[in-house]
């Protein structure tokens, strides 16, 4: 049995085919348009989750990709319950979220970015207190959780501070607490460490870190931060303009989307008349030095052009720029999907 | 699934307000300050006439006082807080009401009986004062206080009502700034708290009878100061538990629909 009392779950998050489409009213430029726009409203449908079909297993931490507007969001609150789906079914630790909230708010906890949940005019233990009695968490239970985030995130040294008076990276350290302060099974996090310093995010993962490899919680991310990813994700699910793109490991998402690899080369002769080689451009010189990179859709990966290029030239010097995840990441954005669908 | 312990969650606005003392001060302040102005005014216009309305000076002069303390019940800071339904849903913050396994109805309105216990302990303390000081006159009888104790009850519970669907209506209109002022403006007029209701035309007194406002605040304190006889408390009190019973059901609505408009507030 689980912590609530539920049947243990092969995956603690499954989606099967989620869609869901917003109902907008069109605003017509101009003082005639919005006249017109009282009168007669248009209205369009949208999509902003289409068919998205993907499990989380027990334990694991997945990232959940896409640039802005992609649908994580809509994603994250049809999983929360907050949103019911137009098709398509959702799971969250056996629970079918937006048909038993309350149930499934035993389950979860939630950190949605800057907006906190706790309660501005009070202490931040004050909240912690409430949110105790909210989800019904034996006292002595309590405090030993709220020892073990005091050590994970130092929060002991500012709890009895107003929560309007905390910096962001002390508020969302607390807001991370209170989402799991009921021993949920299950953590979405929608951007949690946005605007946050070094230091603090650093603190936030190893927390996260913490959460999922020790305490085996399964934990959703939606994050723009590629370190974040880099740090705490071995599997990500990459949206765009509602629809799946990719389902997989960094590895392959990199394989698909990474192949914007440099290699810059010293010949050892600077007279050397450097050429192209099959699938690998010339891209330019630079003084004694040569850039090449790859060209075409058939080009070989950064280690087979490195190959080639030491086997056709003698070299005294050469240096690999390979794509980081932002700039694999921006490639996918770019080559993933057609435009959201307005009908 | 039942919350046990959330009742709890009734503390959130007064303790907000206890954290904060230039709020508990600057409270007793206004509360001191519209006694003795509200005392004296009615004692002025009182000097060159004998009963108005159907209510003499002391009458008049308690009807005033008690209103003035009763104000207390619903003029907590929620604002400063950032804890009104409005600025939830300007912020996206209302999305951790839903997230909760208590529900945001019953959470509203623990958070409410919590608002009004307080603010109780503030007119009962201004009571303390008021009454050996004379300002107020106490109740003709044992029956009518405890007549009283029970329309006043049932008045903030409407009044509880009314409030919500107020802010219910931030789900629809994202603001409520300007309902909330006609609200007040409404609600201090025709609950009798400017002026008792009696000073008004009659026709005003019957329209103002279609309106839950009455059941309020008018209702309770006429019982007190005898303007209305016990013989008619039966009526009375009918009238103000239908309003709890429409209200709850409209307000009960309300929730139902509102939780489908959450969804499109925020990214």
């Amino acid at each position: 049995m689980t912590r609530s009392g539920a049947r243990p779950v092969a995956h603690h998050i499954e989606v099967r085919g989620l869609s869901r489409t917003f109902r907008t009213t069109v605003r017509r430029p101009g003082f005639g348009g919005a006249l017109r726009s009282l009168v007669n409203p248009e209205r369009v449908a949208k999509h902003a989750v289409s068919g998205i079909t993907f499990d989380v297993a027990p334990g694991e931490l997945l990232a959940l990709l896409g640039p802005n507007g992609a649908g994580k969001s809509t994603t994250i609150k049809m999983l929360t319950g907050i949103l019911t789906p137009t098709s398509g079914v959702a799971r969250v630790a056996g629970v079918v979220p937006y048909e038993d909230r309350q149930r499934n708010a035993r389950n979860i906890g939630a950190v949605f970015g800057q907006r906190t949940q706790l309660w501005w005019d009070l202490p931040v233990r004050e909240s912690f207190s409430i949110l105790r009695d909210i989800y019904e968490v034996p006292r002595a239970e309590h405090a030993t959780r709220l020892k073990e985030f005091d050590d994970l995130l130092e929060l002991s040294s500012f709890w009895d501070t107003r929560v309007r008076h905390l910096s962001l990276g002390q508020r969302v350290r607390c807001d991370l607490a209170a989402a799991l302060l009921h021993d949920p099974q299950v953590v979405f996090l929608d951007e949690p460490t946005i605007g946050m310093d070094v230091v603090v995010k650093e603190q936030v993962r190893e927390f996260l870190r913490h959460q999922v490899e020790e305490r085996g919680r399964t934990v959703l991310l939606t994050t723009h931060d590629m370190t974040e990813v880099e740090r705490l994700a071995e599997r990500v699910v990459l949206i765009n303009h509602g629809r799946l793109v990719l389902d997989g490991t960094l590895d392959e998402i990199r394989r698909t989307f990474g192949s914007t690899w440099q290699v810059r080369v010293t010949p050892a002769d600077p007279h050397t008349e450097v050429a192209p080689l099959p699938g690998i451009a010339l891209l330019r010189r630079e003084g004694p030095q040569a850039v090449f990179g790859p060209e075409g859709p058939g080009a070989p990966t950064v280690h087979q052009a490195l190959k080639q290029i030491v086997e056709r030239y003698e070299l005294t010097d050469l240096a690999i720029d390979e794509a980081d995840l932002e700039d694999v990441m921006r490639a996918a954005y770019v080559q993933a999907g057609p435009g959201a669908d307005e009908v | 699934m039942a919350v046990l312990h959330a009742w709890r969650a009734a503390r959130v606005t007064p303790l907000g307000e206890l954290h904060s003392p230039p709020r508990v001060t600057a409270a007793l302040l206004r509360l001191t300050v519209q006694v003795v102005l509200v005392a004296s005014l009615w004692r002025g216009l009182y000097a060159a006439t004998g009963t108005t309305g159907g209510l003499g000076r002391d009458q008049t002069v308690t009807y005033a006082v008690l209103a003035v303390l009763a104000s207390r019940l619903r003029e907590l800071d929620q604002y400063t807080g950032r804890d009104t339904v409005m600025q939830h849903m300007h912020y996206g913050t209302i999305v951790y009401w839903y997230l909760r396994p208590l529900p945001p109805q019953r959470y509203y309105a623990l958070r409410s009986l919590g608002e009004r216990l307080y603010g109780l302990a503030w007119a009962l303390a201004g009571y303390a004062v008021c009454l050996p000081a004379g300002v107020v006159e106490p109740p003709g009888s044992a029956a009518v206080a405890g007549v009283f104790a029970l329309s006043l009850l049932l008045g903030q519970w409407v009044l509880h009502y009314v409030m919500l669907v107020i802010d219910q209506l931030c789900f629809w209109t994202l603001r409520n700034g300007a309902a909330l002022l006609i609200l007040v403006f409404a609600q201090n007029l025709l609950s009798g708290v400017y002026a008792p209701l009696w000073f008004f035309p009659h026709w005003f007194v019957t329209m103002s009878g279609f309106l839950p406002f009455q059941a309020t605040l008018s209702v309770p304190l006429s019982l007190y100061v005898g303007r209305i006889p016990l013989s008619e408390a039966g009526v009375q009190l009918a009238v103000q538990a239908a309003w709890v019973v429409a209200l709850a059901l409209f307000t009960r609505l309300l929730w139902r629909r509102a939780a489908r408009r959450v969804i499109s507030q925020g990214g």
